[in-house]
């Protein structure tokens, strides 16, 4: 069934986008291999935290300049997501971290499935439930960065004499357009997920007290509500940043891009070094 | 001094805003009286390494006991001291650490001052979350903020009628495609106005939804029967089909309508701006602007669905399980979420389009014929 669905959509991605269509297709290849080598990297015993980040910072380095070429706008939104990352980090980290959202909820627990896996990982999962939300946040506030960057250099182009808070205003008029519907997909991809356990909490007359506190709730809640948070948090770094480079760039030359080019650099070699190590 | 007077003068609202936030968090912190079950705070906490034990990969687990002293906060009992216990391992995959301060649920025991830990309070952290997003979107949106959640309201409202309807013994299916009626209508309406696009979008999200149901039917006949049995929260085993094909559809509409919704609102920019534009043009346009969407939104679904899989794909890979199985038993039900809408995601850029350019462009065109 997978596989079919799996050639549907690749004949569709095809059809409807001709050859821009196999490079979103092949840019999903990699989006997925990324995940996966993530994955592996947690259960190898790498704290799963920093390698997340780390995993995520190469990848939205590599996808957007790849995708978008290697110019200002694209700096922006590298910055901007990093950015977001690493705040959510540090704010939602402890919010989850003293909620206790990790390991089985209630309802895994007493699953078939749960009563025969070893327990015994020596992973945190605190640490990896945090990741789960980061990564799941990543796509949104990917999205949203490159709208609003590319909207605000395209304003800029047409009337350069606008301000820095002229500038700054236009993206997040763009950004709040853009919210509504980002959201939108969040929710309605959250809810169709939490069906089964809405269904659940029903037909088990779980009460209000029940249902508010336990974990189940919360860690669908929790992923919703980040990434919200998340594309909410981006709106306003990402339009600073790119009027801040735009109106600087013409300035004195292009001095932050280059700091970025060395961690790019630095991250590339890194990761070449982690992979000759595997091997 | 005054600039501290500029700030409270020039940000009213916000400063009002955070206020009734701080206040709610204040009392959602103290509404222990609220419960039926006893709450108890706690007070100390010591820690006290028990055993070690060995995982599947020679992995030293070190497991630790807890003597947790508490004070319960509500109930008959209030006031008093309770002694209790617990156990967790540093992984903490199938138990709790509790720290200082915690509210705990406990059934006390009559006689003596101890008593059996229930689970964690967590109504304080979700409130928390959910006042941080509040917050941020009606100071960064304003009004646009209070209109996406007048109708994310509405929304869990709907929902949440139609769950109780199915609890009576709704039809399923008919529920569902009610649902999707209603949320989309509400959604686009909030989203894009009274406007022709909007009901462009609407029309063009209940075809593509339509399309999506017809391709899944379709493959699930043809298809070997999938591992039901496997997925999250297992309920009742006779309509877990039925259910799942629910959330997987309500999952797509999201990402349909946003799709449907920008392409609309893209064609009848261009209208506005260039109204004598050849069909051709705009029908090349649109497959621009199809382009751009495509491969970021499958992206955001991709994260969105998968990535909240991580934790048990981490405990099952640990446990020897390989690549193989996960995608075919564990995962199967994300991937299939995920591909569906993605592929709604796709089917959406050309029926949007064909709409747009049915009621946006042709109708300006026999308009302008009347009139010459």
């Amino acid at each position: 069934m997978i596989l079919k669905l799996l050639i549907l959509l690749f004949v569709l991605m095809v059809l409807v986008g001709g050859n821009r269509g196999l490079d979103s297709f092949l840019a999903l290849a990699r989006t997925v291999i990324a995940f996966i080598v993530n994955v592996y990297l947690i259960t190898w015993g790498m704290p799963p935290l920093f390698t997340t980040f780390l995993v995520s910072v190469f990848f939205v380095i590599t996808v957007l300049y790849s995708q978008n070429g290697k110019n200002v706008k694209m700096d922006a939104a590298v910055m901007a997501v990093t950015l977001v990352l690493f705040v959510i980090a540090l704010t939602s980290g402890p919010i989850l971290w003293r909620a206790g959202m990790s390991g089985y909820n209630e309802v895994e627990q007493y699953e078939e499935i749960s009563m025969y896996l070893s327990p015994n990982l020596a992973i945190p999962m605190s640490a990896v439930s945090l990741s789960a939300v980061m990564l799941g946040l990543l796509g949104a506030i990917m999205d949203t960065a490159v709208a609003i960057t590319t909207a605000v250099h395209e304003v800029y182009v047409n009337q350069k004499d606008l301000s820095e808070k002229q500038l700054v205003q236009s993206g997040m008029t763009v950004g709040r357009d853009i919210l509504g519907t980002t959201v939108n997909t969040l929710f309605f991809a959250g809810l169709g997920e939490s069906i089964m356990l809405a269904v659940l909490f029903m037909k088990n007359e779980d009460t209000v007290s029940v249902i508010l506190n336990s974990k189940a709730l919360f860690q669908e809640v929790s992923g919703i509500a980040i990434g919200a948070i998340g594309c909410l948090l981006i709106i306003p770094l990402s339009s600073i940043l790119i009027a801040h480079f735009l109106k600087n760039s013409e300035e004195n030359g292009s001095k932050k891009p280059d700091l970025l080019q060395k961690c790019y650099n630095y991250i590339k070699k890194h990761l070449k070094n982690i992979k000759k190590m595997v091997q | 001094m005054n600039t501290w007077r500029k700030i409270l003068k020039n940000r009213k609202k916000e400063i009002g805003l955070l206020i009734i936030f701080a206040a709610v968090l204040v009392f959602v912190s103290q509404d222990a009286f609220l419960y039926q079950e006893t709450v108890v705070k706690v007070t100390s906490v010591e820690n006290k390494f028990s055993h070690s034990e060995e995982g599947l990969n020679e992995e030293e687990e070190a497991y630790y006991e807890q003597a947790i002293e508490g004070q319960i906060l509500n109930g008959k009992r209030k006031g008093e001291k309770i002694v209790l216990s617990n156990t967790y391992s540093a992984s903490g995959v199938n138990d709790e650490r509790y720290r200082k301060g915690d509210r705990l649920f406990v059934t006390v025991s009559d006689e003596e001052s101890t008593g059996t830990l229930l689970g964690k309070k967590r109504d304080f952290y979700l409130v928390l979350l959910l006042g941080i997003f509040l917050y941020l979107l009606l100071v960064i949106n304003r009004w646009h903020g209070g209109i996406i959640l007048l109708s994310l309201i509405l929304n869990i409202g709907i929902f949440l009628i139609a769950l109780s309807d199915y609890g009576k013994g709704g039809n399923l299916i008919r529920i569902s495609v009610l649902l999707m009626l209603i949320f989309s209508v509400l959604t686009l309406l909030f989203a894009g106005g009274i406007h022709k696009k909007t009901f462009v979008a609407i029309i063009s999200t209940l075809s593509t939804t339509f399309l999506c149901y017809l391709i899944y039917e379709i493959i699930l006949h043809t298809s070997a029967r999938l591992p039901y049995e496997m997925m999250d929260y297992v309920v009742n085993p006779t309509d877990l089909s039925d259910l799942f094909f629910a959330g997987t559809l309500m999952g797509s509409l999201g990402a349909v309508m946003d799709v449907s919704i920008s392409i609309a609102a893209g064609v009848s920019e261009i209208m506005e701006k260039t109204p004598d534009i050849e069909r051709k043009a705009l029908i090349r346009s649109i497959r621009e602007m199809g382009y751009d969407i495509m491969g970021t939104m499958i992206n955001v679904l991709f994260f969105t669905y998968i990535s909240s899989a991580i934790p048990i794909m981490v405990i099952k890979i640990k446990n020897g399980y390989t690549l193989y199985h996960l995608i075919n038993f564990q995962l199967i039900f994300e991937v299939i979420r995920f591909l569906l809408g993605s592929i709604g995601i796709v089917l959406a850029i050309p029926v949007a389009g064909f709409f747009s350019v049915l009621f946006l462009h042709s109708t300006k065109l026999l308009l302008r014929r009347k009139i010459k």
